[in-house]
């Protein structure tokens, strides 16, 4: 009897293993989305007794909008409590330009760090080369130090960046802040909105400022042909929050491409950019697109 | 032998004059005898001019089931006119979860004629012993060969042809009993092809296999114990759902469980079953076959549980009762992966239920007392605990934000009925309330699209329990050659689940027209009436007759969609010698209250005609049985309410059968 049920119980496992196997959901998000949790070094600086220590997520700068920490030690000097970055782009023709940024980088007094951000409007390449200026005060002396650093292609879609003259003849760009990883889910959607400034008279420069008070109205659909542009509910659209970026809400329903459909409106409600996409389900057509949108994946 | 048969729940079962029920009582011989008993007076496992039958086909030969078909294979058994998911389907008691999304596999097709002895239909409350229900519960009971007959080994053997489909089958089944052990095996293959239709017109996607075998083996541990060990496997491979997008690539369950039966003698426990159970079932839909698909899509799904029962059954005097305890664990998974036109970009995917966990424990009782010599009252009750998991809530917040992602709810059950007889009239009347907790699907589902209505359906965490309130009464009477029993029903049922039009989101599924919710409704109303009858018109000559109406609104005077329209049946069969000749006739009148808002549409009347002939022959120890027919002789194109997209259903069809059993 003791055989028979051992015979039993080895045929209940061969039969019950699985003829195909589950998806394993977390770790095929994972594989099409490159992870970048760890702030690492991207390059050091030294400036007489300062060491700057500059860090982005993963250790490498991206096209689009990049956190980035200041860690400048001082052997024996005085903390510095103060530092200011400034990205510069030098073209073929050496014109120089720069990119939306935060200029007086804050410090956080618990790490020892400062904290600002980056968005790299182009990759580096010959007609693009990019140097960080780092200024800062110590002793009562302003000290500068330059770094070039090589800017990379995105490669999480859902970090994308575009850029455009609205209706009001300026020039805008949007970045994707967050989600880094989506997921099929509500998910917060954040992004930098920021304008370019017409340059100040005395400066060769274009500083570009984040974009206040706009709104940016959300329309996220499945653009793939069998989709049939497929939206999601309950979505919300991005408004200004206190830290200076648009907040709102995305679902996606499922994963795969996805098209966010913008519509950005100024203070007054007028829109800057962005056309109305059609809510006709159309399957077998690739999926309508507004003026203003930023393909996704993950 | 005497045995001594308590009734239960056929007295209970008002509407359903076939199921049976029994709990036995120890034999005087002190010999332990089986462990389950079968019904004496059961009904054979054959409909009035079938000998050899599919288990749908079976079912569907009882009044109180009407089925949703999507094909020539596995229709969902409707108990009451309601869903199965108002009903609880058990095999022995067990709990099976289909593992289909588009309800490819009802319960009952996991189960083959030849390991079957009888199925237990019950009406509403009445069936709430092996856990909440709302319509009744329909146990499937398996063969279970006692110790120690006379007879030590027996067997059957049928095959048969049907030529419509070209099906052909063969089921074998062998049965040993000793005084010590006892073993059932079953065998059994199915293979058809696509059927035609009234017009002679093939119906492209209805082809099916199936294999099922089962093995049980009891061991007597002592004077009054046995153990028991039981499995099944069932693989159906290359199913094809005409009325579905999809069809069935394999679907495989493996059901098992051991039991432990102790009887009591001379003592208020008459017996003590435990029994727990496993199964686990796959299941692959294939859409590679439909060229008109503009995507492919993958949609396997999962289910196993685990689950356990006990139940003592006591007897003193003209008091008898039964307690059972249920419990069990379910782990339900559906995948959807769509692959896009350019196979190099990414697929899409999501979970139509998202790893969903249900678990179950409650305890039922069944009460009767005889009150007299003519008459009898039966009460009694259930209380269950339901807890439901969603591990990737995250998918149903996206319709439900901020849906818990457990949720436990109470589901209480009651039912109390009367019953008498004088002289040849018997009577009875009942009333009973419950819960039932939303299904799978119905709390969890996620796109899930259905191709009925062709919308998808999001399924609500947040849906309160379904509240039925039921009565009942029948009225039968009865000589040595007529038999006719009226039996009515009518279920109040609060919270009813049905599927709305969402304002928001939008279709997935790329045949979809838009995106559903299951919502509930304030209440809804259903009311089932048979009237059945039977007469001898001579010693060999029979008659059997009945008449089906029901009738169900939403409670704002719109139509619940698959109430079956007035039906009817009628059958002569006559007897001579080894010779036998059977004739029915059976339709559905036109569909009149039908409901336009879930997707139907006005279903025309039909009759069926069916004809057939047998000649049993007995070989010294075997008896042969030969048998043919044809069903739809007139060849009626028609399709019924309830069939999925109004496939057609078969024509013509003669069969053949041939069954030996020694
Ligand atoms: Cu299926």
């Amino acid at each position: 009897m003791e055989k028979i049920i051992l015979f039993l119980t080895v045929l209940c496992y061969a039969l019950t293993s699985c003829t195909k196997e589950k998806t394993d959901y977390e770790a095929e998000i994972n594989t099409i989305i490159p992870e970048r949790t760890q702030f690492e070094e991207v390059a050091t600086i030294q400036n007489g007794p300062y060491t700057l220590r500059i860090e982005a997520l993963g250790g490498k700068l991206y096209k689009g909008y990049n956190e980035v920490r200041l860690k400048i030690s001082s052997q024996g000097q005085p903390r510095v409590s103060e530092a200011t970055l400034l990205p510069i782009q030098t073209g073929l023709d050496e014109q120089t330009a720069t990119c939306p940024h935060l200029h007086q980088l804050t410090y956080k007094a618990d790490n020892d760090y400062f904290e600002g951000y980056i968005v790299f409007t182009d990759e580096s390449s010959e007609m693009a080369r990019w140097d960080l200026q780092f200024g800062f005060i110590a002793n009562k002396q302003q000290h500068n130090s330059i770094q070039h650093v090589t800017v990379q292609k995105q490669s999480n879609k859902n970090l994308n960046m575009i850029s455009f003259i609205g209706s009001d003849g300026e020039q805008y760009i949007i970045a994707l802040v967050a989600p880094q990883k989506p997921k099929v889910a509500e998910n917060d959607l954040v992004a930098g909105i920021y304008k370019l400034n017409k340059p100040t008279t005395g400066s060769t420069l274009a500083f570009y400022s984040q974009a206040e008070g706009y709104t940016l109205e959300l329309d996220p659909r499945m653009p793939e042909p069998s989709m049939g542009n497929h939206s999601s509910p309950n979505n919300k659209d991005l408004l200004p929050g206190a830290d200076g970026l648009y907040h709102g809400v995305v679902n996606y329903t499922m994963t795969g491409n996805w098209t966010l459909n913008f519509i950005l409106l100024n203070q007054q409600g007028r829109i800057i950019k962005g056309t109305v996409v059609p809510d006709d389900f159309t399957p077998g057509v690739a999926g309508v697109k507004s003026e203003l949108h930023i393909d996704i994946l993950f | 032998m005497k045995w001594i048969y308590i009734v239960i729940t056929v007295l209970l079962s008002i509407p359903n004059l076939y199921a049976q029920s029994t709990i036995v009582q120890k034999d005087t011989t002190k010999v332990l005898q089986e462990v389950n008993v079968s019904a004496k007076g059961k009904k054979k496992i054959k409909t009035d001019t079938k000998l050899a039958v599919s288990v749908d086909e079976f079912l569907a030969s009882s009044q109180s089931i009407s089925f949703i078909k999507r094909g020539a294979y596995a229709w969902e058994p409707m108990l009451n006119n309601m869903s199965s998911e108002r009903s609880s389907v058990t095999i022995d008691g067990m709990h099976v979860f289909g593992a289909c999304t588009d309800k490819m596999d009802p319960i009952t097709s996991y189960v083959e004629t030849n390991n079957l002895s009888t199925v237990a239909i019950k009406s509403g409350q009445e069936g709430n012993l092996h856990g909440a229900t709302v319509a009744g519960s329909i146990d499937l009971q398996r063969k279970n060969t006692a110790f120690g007959l006379d007879k030590k080994m027996s067997g059957n053997y049928q095959t048969g042809f049907e030529f419509n489909n070209k099906q052909y089958f063969n089921l074998a089944d062998l049965s040993y009993s000793g005084q010590k052990f006892a073993a059932d095996g079953s065998i059994s293959f199915r293979n058809a092809k696509n059927y035609y239709d009234g017009n002679n017109k093939e119906v492209k996607h209805s082809q099916f296999n199936k294999f099922n075998s089962s093995l049980g083996l009891a061991f007597k541990t002592g004077e009054r114990s046995a153990l028991r060990v039981d499995a099944i496997y069932d693989k159906a491979k290359d199913v094809g759902f005409p009325a579905l997008p999809m069809d069935l690539w394999l679907s495989r369950a493996l059901i098992t469980s051991a039991s432990y039966k102790q009887l009591f003698e001379e003592s208020l426990v008459q017996f003590w079953d435990t029994k727990i159970y496993y199964n686990a079932i796959e299941h692959y839909m294939d859409d590679t076959t439909r060229p008109e698909n503009l995507v492919h899509m993958d949609m396997p799904g999962w289910s196993t549980t685990y689950g356990l029962l006990s139940k003592i059954a006591l007897q003193r005097g003209d008091y008898s009762s039964e307690i059972q305890l249920n419990a069990y664990d379910n782990l339900s998974i559906a995948e959807m992966r769509m692959y896009p036109q350019d196979r190099s970009n990414r697929t899409m995917f999501a979970y139509s239920w998202p790893w969903v966990t249900t678990r179950f424990a409650g305890l039922s009782n069944n009460n009767s007392w005889n009150l007299s010599a003519r008459s009898h009252i039966i009460v009694g009750g259930s209380l269950g605990v339901n807890y439901n998991y969603s591990k990737y809530v995250e998918f149903n917040w996206i319709f439900h934000p901020g849906a818990p992602q457990e949720k436990t709810r109470l589901l209480p059950g009651l039912h109390g009925s009367y019953h008498m007889s004088i002289d040849r009239f018997d009577f009875s009347a009942g009333v009973g309330y419950g819960h039932r907790a939303p299904s799978i699907s119905e709390a969890y589902g996620y796109y899930i699209y259905n191709s009925f209505d062709r919308y998808d359906y999001i399924g609500n965490p947040n849906l309160k329990n379904e509240v039925s309130y039921e009565t009942n009464a029948s009225i039968g009477y009865k000589t040595d050659r007529l038999g006719i029993q009226a039996k009515v029903n009518y279920f109040y049922i609060q919270g009813y689940i049905v599927g709305k039009i969402l304002s928001m989101g939008s279709p997935m599924n790329y045949q979809s027209v838009g995106v559903k919710g299951y919502t509930a409704l304030d209440h809804a109303n259903i009311f089932n009436l048979a009237l059945s009858g039977h007469y001898d018109i001579l010693p060999t000559l029979h008659w059997k007759g009945s008449l089906t109406y029901a009738r169900a609104t939403d409670g704002r005077g719109g139509n619940l969609p698959f109430i079956r329209p007035l039906s009817y049946q009628s059958s002569l069969q006559y007897q001579h010698k080894q010779f036998g000749i059977q004739t029915s006739i059976n339709g559905d009148a036109i569909q009149r209250d039908y409901s336009p808002e879930y997707g139907e549409d006005k279903t025309p009347a039909y009759q069926i005609w069916n004809l057939s002939a047998d000649y049993s022959l007995p070989i010294r120890k075997v008896n042969l049985t030969l048998q043919a027919g044809a069903e739809n002789i007139l060849n009626a194109y028609y399709s019924t309410y309830a069939d999925w997209g109004n496939i057609p259903r078969m024509g013509r069809n003669i069969f053949t059968s041939l069954k030996c059993n020694f």
